[in-house]
This record gives C-alpha cells, sequence and structure tokens, in this order.
C-alpha cells in the first residue's frame, strides 16, 4: 500500500500505546462496560462489575451515532462525568466515542481514548481534529471499508502528531443476515503484516449474537489480536440501546474465565509453535 | 422571541431575584443588632407603603403587599432564629464562605467589600464571627489580613484548610462548545492556564471568582463561563462544566475564624505575633524557647512594622494550648524577650 509513510513504517517495532496502566500492544487488553451511559447508577454498577471480572479498561457512550434522529442520542457531558466518576471509583481508564469535532477537547478532558466509530471512519475533519490531541485513539474499521482505507484513516490522525493510535475490526457488512456484520477475523493478522499499530476486535457489535461473542473473543485472542472490547450490561433487557447484544457481568465473567488461561497457555508456548 | 428564549429568559430573572432575596435577608439579619426587638411596626408600615407607591402596572399595589408582607415575616423569622452571623471578605459563593461553613455551620454568612470589614464588623459587635484567609500553598501570606492580625482585638478560635478546587461554571449546560472567553480572578486565571489553552478560552481577568460567578448569572454574556468555587454553582444556579480544572498540585487556603472572646476549651494550637529589638540573636532566642521546651512550630512568617519598615513582626504558630504549663511558661520567658507579644489565642486545629 503506498502513501502510509507513518501507519506503515514502524522501524521494526510494535507501537505500544500506554493508557495509564494499560498497554495495548502488550498481553491482550479487555475493555467492557455498557452501550450507553444512561444513569449513574447503571454505569457504576456496570463498571464496578467488569472491573471485578477482569476488564481492564471501561467503554460507555455519551455521544451515541444513532442512524434515527429520533432514538436516544446519548447524555452528552453529563454521560462524560458519569464516566469520570466511574473511573474515580473503580480506577478502570474509560474509552468513549466523540462524534464532533468541536467535542474533541472536552471529551479529552473526561476520558483517557477517544472512539472514533465506525460511521465516523472517513470523517476527515474529526480525524484531524483528534490528531491534533495527544489522547490515544481507537479507530474502528469503517463497516464497508477496505484495509487500505481504513490505513488511511489512521495516517490521518498520524500526520497530526497524535501517534497512539489503536485500531478496531468491529465486522463488515455483507449479505449475511444471520449475524449483523461479518467479523473479518483475517484483517488482525493480515494488519500486523501492514502496520506496527496495535488491533483489537469487538466481537459484539460485529455479530450482534451474545452467543457468538464468547467464541469470537476467543478467536481474537488466537489470531493475535491486542485485545477485545465487548458490551456489558448490568440489566440489559433495560438498556436504551443494543439490548440484545449485551453480556451480563455473569456471562462477561464466565467468558474471562475462558480467556485469561488461554491467555496464559499462548503465552507460554515456545515462539516457534505459537500461531502467530 | 420564541417560547424556549422567553423561558430562559423568565428562568434568569427568577434566579436574580432569589439571589438579590438572598442578599436582602442578609442585610436584615444585620439591623438585628441595632433594634430592641426585632418587630419594628412603624418601620414595616414605611416599607409597605413605599412598595405601593411604585408605580408597576404589572405588579398590582395589592400583590406588592402580599409580597412584602411575606417576605418580612420571612425576614422576621430568620431573625429569631439567632443564627451566628459569619462575616466574610468577597461575594457569596467565595471560598472564605466555603471555609464559614466548613467552621460554623448553620450560621448566617455575611459578605464585607473589604477584610478591614470583616475585623472591625466583628470589634464592634455588629458581627458575631469573622472568617479571614491568612495564606495560600501557592500565593503565600495574605498580606492585609496579617497586617490587620497585627492591630485587633479579636482572639483566633479555629481555623481551616480549604483545597481550593476551581471549576468551570456556565450559565447552560449545553454552552460548554461554544464557550470562548471566561472570566476570573486573575491568580485563578493563571492557575488555569494550561486548561483554557487546550480549549482555546480566553482568561478575562476580573476582580473576583465568586463576582465573576454572579455576573455570569445575571447578565449571561454569550459565549461566557467563569472560574470559581463549586458553590457559586449552587448560590448562583450556574452549571459546572467540570471541576478541578486548575493546571498543577491543588492549592489550598488556610482560613481563621475570629471571635471577641478566645475558644472554650483546650485547644491545640496557639497563635502569637511578636516583634523583638533589632540585634543579632534575639529572634534566635524566642525560637530557641520552643526548641528546648519541645514544641513544634507549625508557621512562621515576618511582615515589615507598618510604622516602623526596618522592623519586623513575626507570626507564629505553634502546638499546644496556652494552658499548657511548657507553653504557659515559654509565653512567659517571651515576654522579657521581646518588644511586643499579642497572644491570638488557642484554638482546635483544622478539621476539629
Amino acid at each position: 500500500m503506498k502513501d502510509l509513510k507513518l501507519a506503515s513504517n514502524g522501524r521494526g517495532r510494535r507501537t505500544v500505546v500506554h493508557v495509564g496502566d494499560v498497554n495495548f500492544g502488550e498481553g491482550f487488553c479487555v475493555i467492557a462496560g455498557p452501550c450507553s451511559v444512561e444513569n449513574e447508577r447503571q454505569t457504576l454498577e456496570t463498571a464496578t462489575a467488569v472491573k471485578k471480572a477482569g476488564a481492564d479498561m471501561l467503554r460507555g457512550g455519551a455521544f451515541k451515532p444513532r442512524s434515527s434522529p429520533y432514538s436516544f442520542q446519548g447524555l452528552g457531558l453529563e454521560g462524560l462525568k458519569i464516566l469520570d466518576l466511574a473511573r474515580k471509583e473503580t480506577g478502570l481508564p474509560v474509552v468513549t466515542e466523540v462524534i464532533d469535532p468541536r467535542d474533541v477537547s472536552w471529551v479529552a478532558e473526561f476520558a483517557d481514548v477517544l472512539q472514533i466509530g465506525t460511521r465516523n471512519m472517513q470523517n476527515f475533519a474529526l480525524l484531524k481534529e483528534v490528531g491534533r490531541v495527544d489522547t490515544p485513539v481507537l479507530l474502528k474499521r469503517g463497516m464497508y471499508s477496505t484495509l487500505e482505507e481504513w490505513l488511511n484513516c489512521a495516517e490521518y490522525i498520524l500526520s497530526e502528531g497524535n501517534p497512539n493510535v489503536i485500531l478496531c475490526e468491529r465486522g463488515i457488512r455483507t449479505f449475511e443476515r444471520y449475524t449483523r456484520n461479518t467479523l473479518d477475523l483475517s484483517a488482525v493478522p493480515a494488519m500486523r503484516e501492514l502496520t506496527h499499530l496495535p488491533v483489537v476486535v469487538d466481537p459484539t457489535h460485529s455479530t450482534g449474537r451474545i452467543s457468538l461473542v464468547g467464541p469470537m473473543s476467543l478467536a481474537a485472542l488466537t489470531a493475535g489480536a491486542d485485545g477485545i472490547m465487548v458490551e456489558v450490561h448490568c440489566r440489559p433487557q433495560e438498556a436504551l440501546c443494543d439490548a440484545d447484544q449485551a453480556l451480563t457481568p455473569e456471562q462477561f465473567g464466565q467468558m474471562m474465565s475462558k480467556i485469561r488461561p488461554l491467555q496464559h497457555f499462548l503465552a507460554a508456548v515456545p515462539e516457534t509453535l505459537r500461531p502467530t | 422571541m420564541k417560547l424556549n428564549e422567553i423561558r430562559s429568559k423568565i428562568d434568569k430573572v427568577d434566579r436574580e431575584l432569589l439571589v438579590l432575596l438572598h442578599e436582602r435577608m442578609g442585610l436584615s439579619l444585620r439591623t438585628k443588632r441595632f433594634k430592641k426587638s426585632v418587630a419594628d411596626p412603624e418601620r414595616e408600615a414605611a416599607l409597605l407603603a413605599r412598595g405601593e407607591r411604585m408605580g408597576l402596572d404589572l405588579v398590582e399595589p395589592s400583590f406588592t403587599r402580599q409580597l412584602l408582607q411575606t417576605i418580612l415575616t420571612e425576614s422576621k423569622r430568620l431573625q429569631e432564629e439567632d443564627r451566628p452571623i459569619v462575616a466574610f471578605q468577597g461575594e457569596h459563593g467565595a471560598y472564605g464562605e466555603v471555609a464559614a461553613r466548613q467552621l460554623v455551620p448553620g450560621g448566617a454568612y455575611i459578605p464585607c467589600l473589604e477584610f478591614v470589614d470583616v475585623f472591625h464588623g466583628v470589634e464592634d459587635g455588629e458581627l458575631d464571627l469573622g472568617v479571614v484567609p491568612v495564606e495560600n500553598s501557592l500565593e503565600g501570606a495574605v498580606t492585609q489580613v496579617n497586617d490587620l492580625l497585627t492591630d485587633t482585638q479579636l482572639k483566633v478560635t479555629g481555623e481551616a484548610k480549604i483545597p481550593v478546587r476551581h471549576c468551570l461554571l456556565a450559565a447552560e449546560v449545553g454552552d460548554y462548545r461554544d464557550l470562548r472567553q471566561v472570566y476570573s480572578h486573575p491568580q485563578a486565571l493563571a492557575q488555569c492556564r494550561e486548561f483554557l489553552m487546550r480549549h482555546r478560552l480566553e482568561p478575562v481577568p476580573y476582580y473576583d471568582t465568586a463576582g465573576a460567578a454572579k455576573m455570569i448569572a445575571r447578565e449571561n454574556p454569550s459565549a461566557a463561563g467563569a472560574i470559581a468555587s463549586a458553590l457559586c454553582a449552587e448560590l448562583y444556579d450556574l452549571e459546572i462544566i467540570k471541576e478541578g480544572v486548575e493546571d498543577g498540585p491543588s492549592n489550598t487556603t488556610r482560613f481563621l475564624l475570629l471571635s471577641r472572646e478566645g475558644f472554650n476549651g483546650r485547644g491545640d494550637k496557639t497563635s502569637v505575633v511578636f516583634a523583638t529589638r533589632h540585634e543579632a540573636g534575639r529572634l534566635f532566642e524566642v525560637l530557641r524557647l520552643f526548641a528546648e521546651a519541645g514544641i513544634n512550630l507549625t508557621r512562621i512568617a515576618s511582615m515589615p512594622l507598618r510604622q516602623d519598615p526596618d522592623n519586623y513582626c513575626f507570626f507564629l504558630d505553634f502546638e499546644g494550648d496556652e494552658g499548657d504549663d511548657k507553653v504557659a511558661s515559654v509565653l512567659s520567658q517571651m515576654e522579657s524577650l521581646t518588644i511586643t507579644l499579642k497572644r491570638l489565642g488557642s484554638y482546635p486545629g483544622n478539621g476539629k
């Protein structure tokens, strides 16, 4: 791929993005939390539960890019404050989506990682704006974007001066209706070839099915992903969005009880025998 | 104007009405000291008559009478409550008020224009207690207050260390994206400089932090916010965009509680002010007394004497109570080693 001066050239080293004590690019980072920040109690409860189950980072949406203008748009600044509170209470760093370039400096004030959603992957004004702050960026792949387009968007961010980009594969659109999107796991090893940036996987939004989150998370780990981002809600039936995709804290705990042992097993396997 | 706009203006007026009412209640509490009894029928009648005389066509005289009567009744009730009147310098919402609320819960907190007004008000008996800042961890000693402490007859009966946590305040929470200018005291603006730069906000110096908050609430200048205490958000109905916007380590201001009478009970700290002859070793002799008695000093500050700028007086805070044997002994020995010695009093330490 031509002209990816910054995204491709890692000078032989893989980039490690440091977020507090969490290092994307080392080990396997688990991000978990509700789709949106609905109220203080819901967020704090879920945050505490995911921390207990071993998550490294909290996710939660304050600004929601809903397909319909009449759907819940998020709590905005109030949501950011709740995330800040959850961070203080649990010690978990926070990732949240930013939609409007005017919000970038403010979201960066309250969150540790700025998420660029799949629908905003090619929002060049937004990419430039997040490129101008130091805060790490989680760049989701566009749902109909090629790997080259995705990397060029990372290039936008890097060229503005922000080297801290984490890529996130979240499924691409295909003709299949059973799953919400089609999780393109091949993107994980492919990106390892093409770039030095860490790559994580979102098994929730890609599959859209609770039963598939576990197997795809384990697969992501084995494929060499640097982490996963999973939706967890303390009471999914009450969630304001993605109610049928979110895991309960118990389900998340069960999944983690398989992931960590697999992670340690793979780390102990001699390098020549490892899958990636 | 559309409905939303009109309602927003109405909210603004209501807010201002309540802030003014608060001010009025503060003033009427201050009248108590001058009256033989709370009720003053002549004054009340004159007050009601004056209100009715104003020809406001949308506010009918009968309504005016009713409203003022309600206010008067409440004002008298407050005066009967007998809350201690605690003075602080600045506007409502100032960090001095935060300290006053901590030191004297359930008091009536009255703002004064200048520090000297706080001192004189308590000395003259018009106000019951005063709260004044003596030093700030970043900015150092508050010179005016230290100066007034050297002359006053008041006693220190308490202290509070208040963390100064600057908050970005705005009239509406939705405004944060449109904010362009932020008003506050120059010191506060300087302490939040990097925060302001990150959000491309222009600092606009104002005489006071709480004053800036009050002005924003009253005048609603477009695209403007203020940096002040969280208490200001409560008192002026402002939204807190973010708490703790200072760049560096948090700073703390130490406030003293002043009273006409000394603290009743055993204190764990004592404050004195003294001056020695301007000769080598004089200060050392005084400090040696404390060292040899094993008394821990908590503050020492010097200040040039107003009447004699070549000479200095010293503020000394230390652990212990005036009534403790070793403290009493040191203080009595100090009498012969100093030109002047003023005992400001013994009091419970911060947070007790």
